[in-house]
This record gives structure tokens, C-alpha cells and sequence, in this order.
């Protein structure tokens, strides 16, 4: 197959001494986790861009002419750009008031749901879907408020954290009294498809690995819909989804409405009568075709290449990063698995800083919520590659899967459970140490 | 009529208990926003910021959009009550000159303090009152400087300079019949150069250029990536690359035009107070900032507000003063489709030979041979402008608006046929002046 060398626009924005290779791209401008990674070929760039084409689409109701047709009858947002804004990162509302543009609130109530999963509520589902097409009532409002406290850093300084509650109003089907609850805000979709083919034996061996500071890590293992079995877990908060073709097909109809030939059933429950009558237009709504541009897309988005890695500073919050414990879970460096089914993914070393493993975070961060093998104060570590540059790219940057953390600070401090001896050690940093620990993070 | 589903009389009005940290809500009364059902085809960037901050100037109010594309929103529209929607917003004023006639407006009432009525020969405000502008957008070239540079040509000044044989597979052409806002492009040719000229103009264009068709590559991808060094675009696609950090530039041609984006309030609003408040939203000075955001970077229709934008942000109404947007967007209203499907029999359906016809013209050109008959083959449109002028060719045009697909009928298969004959001709030219 003829590839071609794909110069994004990025390209031609050098900004580190960083060599870029063919998954990997050197941009530092808001474009750089929008860019198809530069060895792919030209069959597969076309896929690439008509997948681009159908994740920045705006889903119309049915009955319509458009390609596009079929949102909700239940759903969150018209687009996945919406959420996932220039590839990168959902944030929480800015005011108690603002509803929720890039980020949801699961749902589930006490028990195992079907394949093992988490239990969904019998009266809306297993995500509140705020809006709904006409004739059919969006099942409510849900807006956050925050609560804060104060933590004191052993060099006096203050730092107050805050926490979210869930308020939920104009319940459309009733009360969600006794509901678990877990808000998310959109994660990046830039590289999903390098961490998709990370295989199970990396990650099994990543937990047999005996670590320091008490820090375990485990995999989650989910309920695989295409082969109807189940399957390790690698992408979501929670690695709560098998694999890249899931997790979008998931998106399309938990946050769209949009059913595929992995998930062809609309998202309404029993209770939802006017959900199950609405008028719907030909079955499934995305095809297979559609649903492999959209998964080819975000597999090939390439990874921004770190920047400014030869500064001192960055050298230093290296080296604290690594002192501190922090890359015994935001692992460095990982590889793919070289058999990968995607020849371009295949048997790559990777720097996504994760170790795709569920570990305890902690009560502060539990969210109360069993997801498959995962428990409320269990968590995927998150990969932190692109991190540096989330603030230029999506403006004011919000971390951990509520997005309660305004800066790294907060969110290293939120750490608990398995990260407590490496945050407790964060907090007897010094000013300068945190600044380079700070400068490395901007570096990635 | 739709009922509509956001309608928060009719929603049971709870206040849920649930969180993660236990059952809490809103501290006083709970006063549900009413819905403003919003039907548009503006792209997320552009409704997601107005949707933020509408909602936080008006708490009263929800926004509920209704996306379609404006082909799909006309029916919709035409519905009883125009099926609850409260305002539409949209770049299509075919739409809203069509429903206006249909009496789906009611008078938009928003203060005009401020705002103006027409830029260049184009009304911004419609001369009833029942919509108004809210944002331009300007057609013009994408460039890649260092690209043109090596080819030692110049920036493109105007269309004709689009001509020059070095521009060989090197310009990126959005499908007009395709791509929903490249009609109004080939129209400025065709009326500031004249119909037969522009048409000329087009084929050689056409000729020398790569398609770009909807769902594909971006023209900005093109130009960036130095596949192509110069695409035909509207200007908000790629001032908001530059935005970004795209190392492209844009410039506005000589002959330039204004495709306006417009606003109105249904004759059944069920929200018409929801609904002049976005309107009044849409129109204020805050809104019209929000349209220099770097992921939207459109026109506003507020004269006032370019005074607080970059210095290199267009400003479309000096542009106007020295005669950039004498293109009359009232005289192409209703053959935009048509001038689409002319553009496809004349110069897509058979684009590959059209770019061997162009090249092997250019060659023999520069060997100093008359190609002037060749040329007049190439150049010749299926028809006259009197003949699609039409009213009854129009008819069978001016209704199907941006995205509507038409199956060939036989008025395209006759101008198939005519095409096929010129450029039957324009082969045997060439091989006989080659000969």
C-alpha cells in the first residue's frame, strides 16, 4: 500500500528539539491534537478525514435528508467535537447555573447489570441524557455546585480544593432517589488508538511488577459487545471499555442517540414511553463504513511531541516526578503490542505516562459507583502525554474525571489510597520544585 | 404541530436527590428556564459559545437547538406553526426570502441602534423588518506564501489571476454543487467579470485545479500542507486555522462577496419573548465579539465592534467603501443551485480530461500556437445568461437550496450533452494543432 508523508499543518510548526515520528507529531499550536498522524497512506487518510468529518458532525432528527440523521431520541450533545472540543478535554460548568457542554453524569443504581456491568437506573438508563428530541422529554437538569476546603503545603503554603455535588432538577421520570452517581467530563481522544494496542500481556505484567509505596494496580475486565465475551479494559475513566470501536460506538448512542451495528437498540428504558415511540429513521444509524471512519480517525489523531525537554527545569520536575513515585503509574514509557491489528500502531514505544490500570485513589475521589471490576475509588490512570498543552488548546484546563482540579496542584492533592505516599511527598515540596515539577507537566 | 419537548410547563417539576456526596439541591425556589428552540446550521464552535453565553445573560432562557442543514430545515419550517421552532439562524437567505413570502416571520423588533443595512450592494436587513444579518462571511483565497514563492508567482490579486499555467494542480476547488458555500463563489465570478467571461475564467480555474468535495480534506489541509498554494474558500474556515496557528494567509479578492448569516423569529413562536432576546443577544455588541472567537472568526454586522478587534481582523465595511462587495447577492438568490449544476456538467463531471485539456492548451500556448478556438470549446457554457434566466428553468431550480442533491434530469442531460461536444471539439483542436 502506498504511504504517503502526510505534512499536517502542525509540521511545519517546529517548536522542540523533539524528533516527531509517524505517530507522533511536533505542533504546539491548538491544532496539535488534530492532526492525522503522518505515516498513514492515502486510503488510509481519506478514512481519517471522512471520520473527521463525522465526528465534527452535528446529528439531525429524523425524519431527515441529511447523512446525519438520527439524534436521540435521548442524548447529550448534537457532536462528539462538542464534548471532546479540538480533540482535547471535556471541563465542567463555569457557574452552579451553566449546564453541562462537555461532560455527563453516569448512571447506575446498587447491583450488577447485565454482562457484569454497572446496574443501570430502571427509569433513566445508565447515563442522564439532559436533552431530548421533540415530542420526547430530556430527562432532566443536572448542574453542579462545589464545595471547598483547604489543604496547607508543608511550606505553609494554602491550596483549597473542591469537590462537586449534583444537583438534579426537572426530573422528567421520576425520582433518581438512591442512584449512584458519577460525573465525567470528556477525555482526549488524541492517541486512543496507540493505547487500544497496547496488549494484555504488557498489562498483565504491569501488575505482576511489584512496586513501591503500596501501590498495586489491577486490570478492569468489561463486557467485550462485538465478541460477547469478556474482555481486559483499557480505555475510560474507569477502563471500563474494551477497545476503540467500542468505546466510540458507546459514545455514539450513550451521548448521541446514535445506534450502530454494535449497539442497534435506542437508548430509551421502559419507562421512557415517548423515547420508545419516537419516529426513527433507517436502522442502525451509523453504518459499519461510518463506524470504522470514526474509529480510524481518532486511532490515527497523532500524539503532540513533548517540547522544551533540554530546559533545566523541565530536566529537574523530571527527575521529582520520578522521585516522587509518580511513574510507577504514569509509566513513561510503554509499547504496543507488535501484533497488533493496525500495521502503523504495531510494536511502537510509546510515552502516554499511564499505565492503563485501575488503581485506589482513594475515598476523595471515589465516586461511590462499581464499575465492572472497578470500584468507586478505583480509577484508570490517565495518560498525561498532551497535557502541557490543554490549557492553549481547550483554554481554562480541568483535570481528574470531574474536573474538580483547576491545575496540576489540586489534582496531584486529590491523590489518595495507592498515591498517598507519592502525594504526601508532593506536599513537602518546596516553591521551586513545584515549579519544575509543573514545567515538566507543561513539557508533556 | 410538534409539541415541544423542552416545554417546562409540561415537565414534572422535581428536584432529584443524588450526588456524591449526598442529596442536595438549589437553595431557593427553582424556577425552570423557558426554552428557545433555536433550528440552525451553524457549526458547534460557533453555537456552543452562544449557547454558554446566552444562557448566562439570560438565566430565564434555555437554548434548544434543532441542527439542519438549511435543505432539511425549509420543510421543518414550513410545518404548521413552523413546527415550534422560536428562531432561525442560518447562512441561507434563499431560506429566509423563501419563508418571509410563506409568512413564517413575524417582525424581528430588535433595537437596530447601531447596526446597519447594507454593505456594499448586499441589504443586511431585510427591508420589512421580519430578519436581519448577524454575521458575514467573506469568499477570497487561502494561500501558501513560500509555496507561491517557489513557483515565483505572485499572491493572487483577483480571480483572474488564478490563471497562470503554474498554478497546475495547485489549487484547491471546493465542489460547488457539494460543498454548501461555494455556490455564492462561482456567482461573484460570473457577475463581476460577465457571464460568458466568468464562466471562461472558471473553466481555466477548474482546469488547473484539484476537487475538494464534502467530507473530504479540508482546503485548509491543502494549503497548509503545501499540497496545494492557493484554495478557494470562505474566510472563516481559514481565519480560524490562522487563528490556530495555521502558517497560511487569506487574502480577499479584488471582486470579493458577502454571504451574510441571518436571523428571524417564527410567525408561531411559542417563545417569542425567549426568542427576541437571543435575537437582541445574537445582535449585541457582547454577541457580536463572541464571532472574533479564534475557533469561529466571523464577520459581525456591528460596525462598532471592529474597533475592539485585532488590527488584522478584516474589516469588511472599509473593504465595501472601495467597492470589494459590489457582488449582488440578491440577483443570484435564485440560480445558486442551478449555477451549481451548471458548474458539474461543465467542469466536474469530466474534471480529469478537463486538466489534460487545460495542460496540453497551456503547452502548445507557450510554443506560441493560436489556441483561441480550443479555448472558446473549453470556455463555452451550456448556456446562455438569458437562458438561464428562464423563469421556467428557474423554477425547476431556485427551490432546492444548499444540500439538496437533484437527480439528473433531461435539462442536465442536454447540457451533458453539449459539454461533451465542446470538449469533443477541444480534443480534436488540440490534436490537430499539434499535429
Amino acid at each position: 500500500m502506498k504511504r504517503s508523508r502526510w505534512l499536517g499543518l502542525a509540521g511545519l510548526i517546529l517548536i522542540a528539539p523533539v524528533l516527531a515520528d509517524d505517530v507522533t507529531i511536533a505542533d504546539a499550536s491548538r491544532e496539535a491534537f488534530s492532526q492525522p498522524m503522518s505515516g498513514l497512506s492515502e486510503t488510509e487518510l481519506a478514512a481519517f478525514m471522512r471520520g473527521r468529518t463525522l465526528f465534527r458532525q452535528a446529528w439531525v432528527v429524523s425524519p431527515a435528508q441529511d447523512i446525519a440523521a438520527g439524534l436521540g431520541p435521548l442524548y447529550n450533545r448534537l457532536s462528539c467535537i462538542a464534548c471532546h472540543a479540538k480533540n482535547g478535554r471535556g471541563q465542567p460548568p463555569e457557574t452552579p447555573a451553566d449546564r453541562m457542554q462537555s461532560m455527563l453524569v453516569r448512571l447506575s443504581v446498587p447491583g450488577v447489570g447485565p454482562h457484569g456491568g454497572p446496574n443501570p437506573h430502571p427509569a433513566y438508563g445508565d447515563q442522564f441524557n439532559e436533552e431530548g428530541v421533540p415530542g420526547v422529554p430530556g430527562e432532566g437538569r443536572v448542574n453542579l455546585r462545589w464545595d471547598e476546603k483547604v489543604v496547607v503545603l508543608a511550606d505553609g503554603t494554602k491550596v483549597s480544593l473542591r469537590q462537586p455535588r449534583l444537583v438534579f432538577t426537572e426530573l422528567a421520570y421520576g425520582p433518581l432517589d438512591g442512584a449512584l452517581t458519577s460525573p465525567r467530563i470528556a477525555q482526549p481522544v488524541y492517541g486512543s488508538g496507540l493505547l487500544d494496542a497496547v496488549s494484555e500481556s504488557t498489562l498483565f505484567a504491569l501488575v505482576a511488577e511489584t512496586k513501591p509505596d503500596g501501590v498495586k494496580g489491577r486490570v478492569n475486565w468489561v463486557w467485550n459487545a462485538a465478541k460477547g465475551g469478556i474482555a481486559l479494559g483499557r480505555l475510560g475513566w474507569k477502563a471500563n471499555m474494551p477497545d476503540l470501536r467500542q468505546q466510540s460506538a458507546g459514545a455514539m448512542i450513550g451521548d448521541l442517540g446514535i445506534t450502530s451495528p454494535l449497539f442497534p437498540k435506542q437508548n430509551c428504558t421502559p419507562a421512557q414511553t415517548a423515547c420508545q415511540q419516537a419516529a426513527l429513521g433507517p436502522q442502525p444509524e451509523l453504518s459499519t463504513a461510518q463506524l470504522n471512519d470514526l474509529v480510524a480517525y481518532q486511532a490515527h489523531l497523532a500524539v503532540p511531541a513533548r517540547r522544551d525537554t533540554e530546559s533545566p527545569a523541565v530536566k529537574a520536575g523530571e527527575a521529582r516526578f520520578a522521585q516522587m513515585g509518580c511513574a510507577v503509574c504514569h509509566r513513561p514509557t510503554l509499547h504496543t503490542d507488535a501484533k497488533a491489528a493496525d500495521p502503523l500502531l504495531a510494536g511502537r514505544e510509546i510515552h502516554p505516562y499511564s499505565d492503563l490500570l485501575l488503581h485506589d485513589m482513594g475515598t476523595g475521589l471515589s465516586d461511590g459507583r462499581p464499575d465492572f471490576m472497578a470500584s468507586g475509588q478505583e480509577w484508570r490512570t490517565p495518560p498525561l502525554w498532551g497535557i502541557g498543552l490543554a490549557g492553549k488548546i481547550n483554554g481554562k484546563v480541568f483535570f481528574l474525571h470531574d474536573g474538580r482540579a483547576r491545575n496540576y496542584e489540586e489534582a496531584i492533592l486529590w491523590h489518595g489510597g495507592e498515591a498517598r505516599v507519592a502525594r504526601d511527598r508532593f506536599a513537602k515540596l518546596g516553591a521551586s520544585d513545584r515549579m519544575a515539577l509543573q514545567a515538566f507537566l507543561d513539557s508533556l | 404541530m410538534q409539541s415541544n419537548s423542552h416545554d417546562a410547563g409540561r415537565r414534572r417539576f422535581l428536584t432529584g436527590l443524588a450526588g456524591v456526596t449526598g442529596a442536595l439541591a438549589f437553595g431557593k425556589a427553582y424556577a425552570a428556564p423557558r426554552p428557545v428552540v433555536v433550528m440552525t446550521s451553524y457549526q458547534g464552535e460557533v453555537m456552543d459559545r452562544f449557547e454558554a453565553a446566552f444562557e448566562r445573560a439570560h438565566p430565564e432562557y434555555r437554548l434548544n437547538i434543532l441542527w439542519r442543514m438549511p435543505h432539511d430545515a425549509l420543510p421543518w419550517l414550513e410545518k404548521p406553526e413552523q413546527g415550534g421552532v422560536d428562531v432561525y439562524w442560518a447562512a441561507s437567505p434563499r431560506n429566509f426570502e423563501r419563508l418571509k413570502k410563506e409568512g413564517a416571520w413575524r417582525k424581528l423588533g430588535v433595537d437596530s441602534a447601531g447596526l446597519t443595512d447594507k454593505i456594499g450592494k448586499n441589504r443586511l436587513a431585510d427591508a420589512d423588518g421580519y430578519f436581519r444579518a448577524t454575521e458575514m462571511a467573506g469568499y477570497g483565497f487561502a494561500v501558501n506564501t513560500s509555496r507561491l514563492a517557489k513557483l515565483g508567482l505572485p499572491v493572487p490579486a483577483d480571480w483572474n489571476d488564478l490563471t497562470a499555467p503554474k498554478l497546475a494542480g495547485l489549487i484547491a476547488l471546493p465542489i460547488p454543487s457539494r460543498v454548501g458555500f461555494a455556490p455564492v463563489m462561482v456567482d461573484i465570478v460570473l457577475q463581476a467579470y460577465g457571464w460568458e467571461k466568468g464562466w471562461a475564467l472558471w473553466s481555466e480555474i477548474a482546469g488547473l485545479s484539484v476537487l475538494v468535495d464534502r467530507g473530504s480534506t479540508f482546503v485548509t489541509d491543502e494549503i497548509a500542507s503545501g499540497r496545494a498554494a492557493v484554495g478557494l474558500s470562505i474566510d472563516f474556515f481559514v481565519a480560524s486555522a490562522i487563528a490556530n496557528g495555521s502558517p497560511i494567509r487569506f487574502v480577499y479578492p479584488g471582486h470579493g462577496g458577502i454571504n451574510p448569516g441571518q436571523i428571524a423569529i417564527t410567525a408561531g413562536a411559542p417563545n417569542p419573548d425567549g426568542a427576541q432576546a437571543f435575537a437582541a443577544f445574537v445582535l449585541s455588541e457582547a454577541g457580536q465579539r463572541l464571532l472574533a472567537d479564534p475557533d469561529i472568526r466571523k464577520l459581525p454586522v456591528r460596525p462598532a465592534v471592529y474597533a475592539g478587534l485585532p488590527a488584522d481582523y478584516p474589516r469588511p465595511f472599509v473593504a465595501a467603501e472601495r467597492g470589494a462587495y459590489d457582488y449582488d447577492e440578491s440577483v443570484g438568490l435564485n440560480r445558486l443551485t442551478l449555477l451549481g449544476q451548471v458548474f458539474d456538467a461543465m467542469l466536474i463531471r469530466r474534471h480529469g480530461e478537463l486538466v489534460g485539456l487545460w495542460q496540453r492548451l497551456h503547452t502548445a500556448e507557450a510554443a506560441g500556437k493560436d489556441m483561441s478556438a480550443v479555448r472558446r470549446e473549453l470556455c463555452t457554457p451550456p448556456l446562455t445568461e438569458l437562458e438561464a434566466a428562464d423563469p421556467a428553468l428557474m423554477r425547476l431550480y431556485r427551490d432546492k437550496v444548499e444540500g439538496a442533491t437533484t437527480a439528473p434530469g433531461d435539462v442536465e442531460a442536454r447540457w451533458n450533452a453539449l459539454c461533451d461536444s465542446h470538449i469533443a471539439r477541444a480534443m480534436q483542436g488540440l490534436a490537430e494543432a499539434v499535429a
